[in-house]
C-alpha cells in the first residue's frame, strides 16, 4: 500500500505539471493582446504597459513566465488580479459557495440514487424497476441547461418558490434546486450502478450463507448485502465531488451562484488571466486528487482489492 | 492494470471477452449477431426512426418548413403559438418552429463531426498503447492523463474564450468547425482509456495466446483476432457520445462561448429566453424539447448497441 500510494504520488507529478502548463499556456498565450480593452476605449499608455509587463513578467518567454506562476503556486501565493485585487481574496469568497453546491449535489444524489437503487436491486422486474430504468436513462440523457431551465420554470415561474438568482448569502435552503440541477446525471447513474451491484451481490457465496446461517433479512440486506454493494457507489460519489466542483460552472451561471466557476467564467470574460489561471489550477488540484485518494480508499474499503 | 478505477470499470468487459466464443463458420460473428439482435428490439428502432428523421431536417431543413428562420418582425415579439406559427415567436419576433427546424444541423453536426474526431484520435493512441505495452503505454497513458487532468467544461471554456478573439470574421462553418474541435480535443482521453483495456483484455485473451501459439502472424492476430473484439467498447462509447456530445454543445452554446449568430443554435435559443420564462415558456420551450429528443434517441440507440454488444447481458 506504501509503495503504491507512493508510486501514484510520483505519477501525478508529471500530470499536475501538464496539466497547469496547457491551462498556464492557453490563458496566457492564444489572447492576442491581454491589454485589448483594457484601458476603456483608447490604447493603454505605455507606462501603463511596462508596468503591467515588469509586475506580471510579460516580457519573459513564456515558458519562464510558467516556472515564475508555479513557484509563486508552491509557496502557497496566489498572486494579484490586474486590478490589483489579491486572488486568495476571490478564492475565500467563491470556495465555499462551490463546496457547499457541491456537498447539497453530493447529498442529494447519495439519498435519491442508493435509495432507488436498493429498491429496485431487490425486486428487480417490477413496475418500480421499470420505472426507474427508464427515468434514468432520460436524467443520464438530460442535457443540464434543459434540466435547470425545467426546475426553474416549475419552481420560479409557475410555483414561485424560489427566487431565479441565489442571494449574495447562499443560504443553504436556497442551494436545493442547484444542487439538484447539479446532481441529475450522477443520480440516475448511482441508481443504476447501486441496481447493478444489489442484483449481482445477492446471489453471491457470502449472501447465500447468511440466509443459510439462518440471519433474519434485515441483517442479510443491512449488513452482508448491502454494505457490500456500497463500496463501488462510494468511490464513484468520491470522485463525483472533484467532478461536481468543475462542472458547477454551468449550474453556477444559471441560478447565478458567486461561485468558483462563475468567477472563472467572468474573469474569462474579462481577459483577466492573473484569476483565471489559479483559479481553474484549483479546481484541477482537487479533481486530480479526489481520483488518487478514492483510489486509494478503494483498497480499504474492499480488502479483496490488493495493490502490488 | 495499475489502475484499480479502470480495471472496476472494465472488470465487466474483461470477463465477456474471454467469456466470447471464437468466431466459426456456423456461429454468427459477434457483429452479425448484435446487429440481428437490435433489429428485433423497440428500444433501438424507435430512437433510429427518431434520430433519422432529425437527420433528414438537418439535410432538408427547406422540406419542413417554408419560414425563414432570420426574418424578425418585432411587432410580433414573443407572441405564443398559432396556427401561422406552430411554435409562436420568440423575442426578436422570428419564427420559433423554423429556428427550432434549423437548429438542427448545427447540432448534428458538431455533435457527430467531434465524436468522429475524438474516437479516431482517441481509438487509435488507446489500441498503441494497449497493444504495444511497455514504456510506450506508459508514455502514452501519462499524455492522456494530463488532459483528462482538464476537467470538460472547464477544459472547454478556457480554450473557447481564448479563441474568442480569433474567430471574427470565420463565418458559420468556421464557428461550427472550432466548437467541434475543442469538443474532440477534450473528447478523446474518455475513448483512448477504453480503448486502452479493451485492447489490455483482448490481448490477454486465452483465443489470442492459441492463436500465436498456431503460429498466427502478428498482422492476422492483430486484424483478425484484436481489432475486431477491442472495437466492440470503443463503437458502444462513440454511439452513446453523440448524444452527450451535442448536449454539451449546447451548453456551451448556452454560456455563449460556442455555436453563436451567424449560426442558429438551441443552446442560444434557450439562453437568449430563459430569463423570460415568466411572460412565455414557448421559445424555451420547443429547441429545449428538441434538443431533449435528440439527446435521448443518441443515447438509447447506444444503451442499445452496449446491450447487443456485451453478451453476458442477453
Amino acid at each position: 500500500m506504501g509503495r503504491y500510494t507512493l508510486r501514484r504520488l510520483l505519477q501525478l507529478i508529471p500530470v499536475l505539471i501538464g496539466t497547469t502548463f496547457i491551462i498556464h499556456f492557453l490563458v496566457w498565450q492564444l489572447p492576442a493582446d491581454p491589454f485589448d480593452g483594457r484601458c476603456g476605449q483608447r490604447p493603454c499608455s505605455e507606462a501603463f504597459i511596462a508596468r503591467m509587463n515588469e509586475q506580471f513578467h510579460l516580457d519573459e518567454p513564456f515558458y519562464v513566465q510558467y516556472f515564475i506562476f508555479l513557484g509563486k503556486m508552491l509557496t502557497g501565493d496566489f498572486g494579484v488580479s490586474f486590478n490589483q485585487v489579491p486572488v486568495i481574496n476571490l478564492i475565500e469568497d467563491a470556495y465555499p459557495n462551490t463546496l457547499k453546491l457541491a456537498l447539497v449535489a453530493l447529498t442529494i444524489e447519495a439519498v435519491i440514487g442508493v435509495g432507488a437503487g436498493v429498491m429496485t436491486g431487490l425486486k428487480r422486474g417490477g413496475f418500480l424497476d421499470n420505472l426507474v430504468l427508464v427515468s434514468s436513462l432520460f436524467l443520464m440523457a438530460l442535457p443540464i441547461v434543459v434540466v435547470a431551465f425545467f426546475m426553474k420554470y416549475l419552481f420560479w415561474a409557475q410555483l414561485g418558490w424560489i427566487e431565479p438568482n441565489v442571494s449574495t448569502e447562499v443560504r443553504w435552503s436556497e442551494l436545493i434546486v442547484p444542487g439538484f440541477v447539479l446532481a441529475t446525471t450522477s443520480m440516475a447513474f448511482i441508481a443504476r450502478l447501486m441496481r447493478a451491484n444489489i442484483a449481482e451481490n445477492s446471489s453471491a457465496d457470502f449472501v447465500k450463507t447468511a440466509k443459510a446461517k439462518g440471519l433474519g433479512s434485515g441483517r442479510v440486506v443491512g449488513v452482508h448485502l448491502l454494505r457490500n454493494s456500497l463500496i463501488p457507489v462510494v468511490t464513484f460519489i468520491g470522485l463525483d465531488l472533484g467532478n461536481l466542483m468543475a462542472g458547477a460552472i454551468v449550474t453556477e451561471g444559471i441560478f447565478n451562484i458567486n461561485g468558483v466557476g462563475l468567477t472563472i467564467f467572468r474573469a474569462l470574460s474579462l481577459q483577466d488571466a492573473t484569476i483565471v489561471v489559479p483559479l481553474a489550477t484549483m479546481l484541477v488540484l482537487v479533481y486530480l486528487f479526489m481520483n488518487l485518494l478514492v483510489d486509494l480508499l478503494y483498497g480499504l474499503l474492499d480488502p479483496r482489492i490488493r495493490y502490488e | 492494470m495499475s489502475d484499480p478505477q479502470i480495471a472496476a470499470m472494465s472488470r465487466h468487459e474483461d470477463e465477456d471477452r474471454s467469456a466470447h466464443p471464437e468466431m466459426t463458420g456456423q456461429v454468427r460473428s459477434l457483429w452479425s449477431d448484435a446487429w440481428h439482435d437490435l433489429l428485433r428490439k423497440p428500444s433501438f428502432l424507435i430512437p433510429l426512426v427518431i434520430v433519422g428523421l432529425f437527420v433528414l431536417i438537418a439535410i432538408f431543413p427547406g422540406l419542413f418548413t417554408n419560414a425563414d428562420p432570420e426574418y424578425a418582425e418585432l411587432s410580433k415579439s414573443m407572441q405564443g403559438p398559432s396556427a401561422e406559427a406552430w411554435f409562436g415567436y420568440d423575442l426578436q419576433g422570428r419564427d420559433v418552429f423554423a429556428r427550432t427546424i434549423y437548429g438542427a444541423r448545427p447540432s448534428i453536426i458538431v455533435g457527430t463531426l467531434a465524436v468522429l474526431l475524438a474516437t479516431l484520435f482517441g481509438g487509435l493512441i488507446g489500441i498503441i498503447a494497449g497493444y504495444a505495452g511497455g514504456w510506450i503505454d506508459s508514455l502514452l497513458s501519462r499524455f492522456t492523463e494530463i488532459f483528462l487532468g482538464l476537467p470538460y467544461v472547464l477544459g472547454a471554456i478556457i480554450i473557447l474564450s481564448a479563441l474568442a478573439n480569433t474567430r471574427s470574421g470565420i463565418g458559420s462553418f468556421g464557428i461550427m468547425m472550432i466548437v467541434t474541435l475543442v469538443m474532440a480535443l477534450l473528447g478523446w482521453p474518455l475513448v483512448t482509456r477504453i480503448a486502452r483495456s479493451a485492447m489490455l483484455a483482448v490481448k490477454h485473451s486465452d483465443y489470442v495466446q492459441a492463436a500465436r501459439g498456431l503460429g498466427a502472424s502478428p498482422v492476422r492476430i492483430v486484424f483478425k483476432h484484436l481489432l475486431p473484439n477491442a472495437l466492440a467498447p470503443i463503437i458502444v462509447i462513440a454511439t452513446i457520445s453523440v448524444g452527450t456530445f451535442i448536449s454539451a454543445e449546447a451548453v456551451l452554446s448556452f454560456l455563449g462561448i460556442g455555436l453563436r449568430p451567424p449560426v442558429i443554435s438551441w443552446g442560444v435559443a434557450i439562453a437568449d429566453h430563459q430569463n423570460l420564462m415568466r411572460q412565455a415558456a414557448h421559445p424555451v420551450l420547443f429547441p429545449a424539447a428538441a434538443l431533449t429528443v435528440v439527446v435521448i434517441a443518441f443515447v438509447m440507440i447506444g444503451d442499445a448497441v452496449r446491450e447487443a454488444l456485451d453478451p453476458k447481458l442477453r
